[in-house]
């Protein structure tokens, strides 16, 4: 097997787990931290768990393009990533701007930066597909 | 930047993905460089020389 697939494959392996782990750090949290509780240290550590999930996928992704041994593939990636980080960058800015000056403008949890980088990651794939036709998406 | 790749790939009745498989990268790989969509980096220019047995300058051409 190429050594892009081989890449790709190890990607999904560390991506699938890390994704259970992220979803069931959530559902933990919203089951059992109360509305308005204080910032204790239990609540504190349950918070931390998403958080290092995120960083687990960070991890992940970082590890596919030292891996991804293919440069265009690679290329391809790193692109995406550009794209959902100016997405994300661009979408909380703007919206942030209206949160300070527009009073009627609802507020946006800090929590959905990260799932909105990863709305970003598909976005940078409909880019690729518009710009090279390439179809592979991690 | 143009290049000859199709045109020495059909010379020696190689697909897409015989050429990939020479130059061990990916199939989209060898379409993006042969459609001009990607230009190659020198490491693997020099890998296509090698594998077409021709010098860089006779596969990719200014412009």
């Amino acid at each position: 097997m190429a050594a892009y697939n081989l890449a790709f494959r190890r990607y999904i392996r560390r991506f699938v787990p890390l994704t259970i782990a992220y979803g069931a750090s959530v559902a933990l949290a919203t089951a059992v931290i109360p509305d308005g509780a204080p910032a204790s240290p239990g609540i504190i550590a349950i918070a931390v768990l998403p958080g290092l999930a995120v960083v687990g996928w960070l991890w992940a992704m970082a590890r596919l393009l030292v891996e991804l041994d293919d440069e265009y593939l690679r290329m391809l990636e790193v692109r995406k990533f550009l794209v959902a980080t100016g997405t994300t960058l661009a979408l909380t800015s703007i919206w942030g701007i209206l949160e300070l000056f527009t009073p009627a403008m609802p507020k946006l949890p800090v929590f959905f930066v990260f799932p909105l980088w990863c709305l970003g990651l598909a976005v940078g794939a409909v880019f690729n597909r518009l710009r090279f036709g390439a179809a592979r998406c991690a | 930047m143009r290049n000859r790749l199709k045109e020495l790939r059909a010379e020696r009745g190689w697909s897409q993905q015989d050429l990939a498989e020479r130059l061990e990268v990916s199939r989209q790989s060898v379409n993006a460089i042969e459609t001009g969509k990607y230009d190659p980096s020198l490491p693997l220019a020099f890998r296509i020389a090698e594998v077409f047995a021709m010098r860089i300058e006779e596969i990719f051409l200014k412009g």
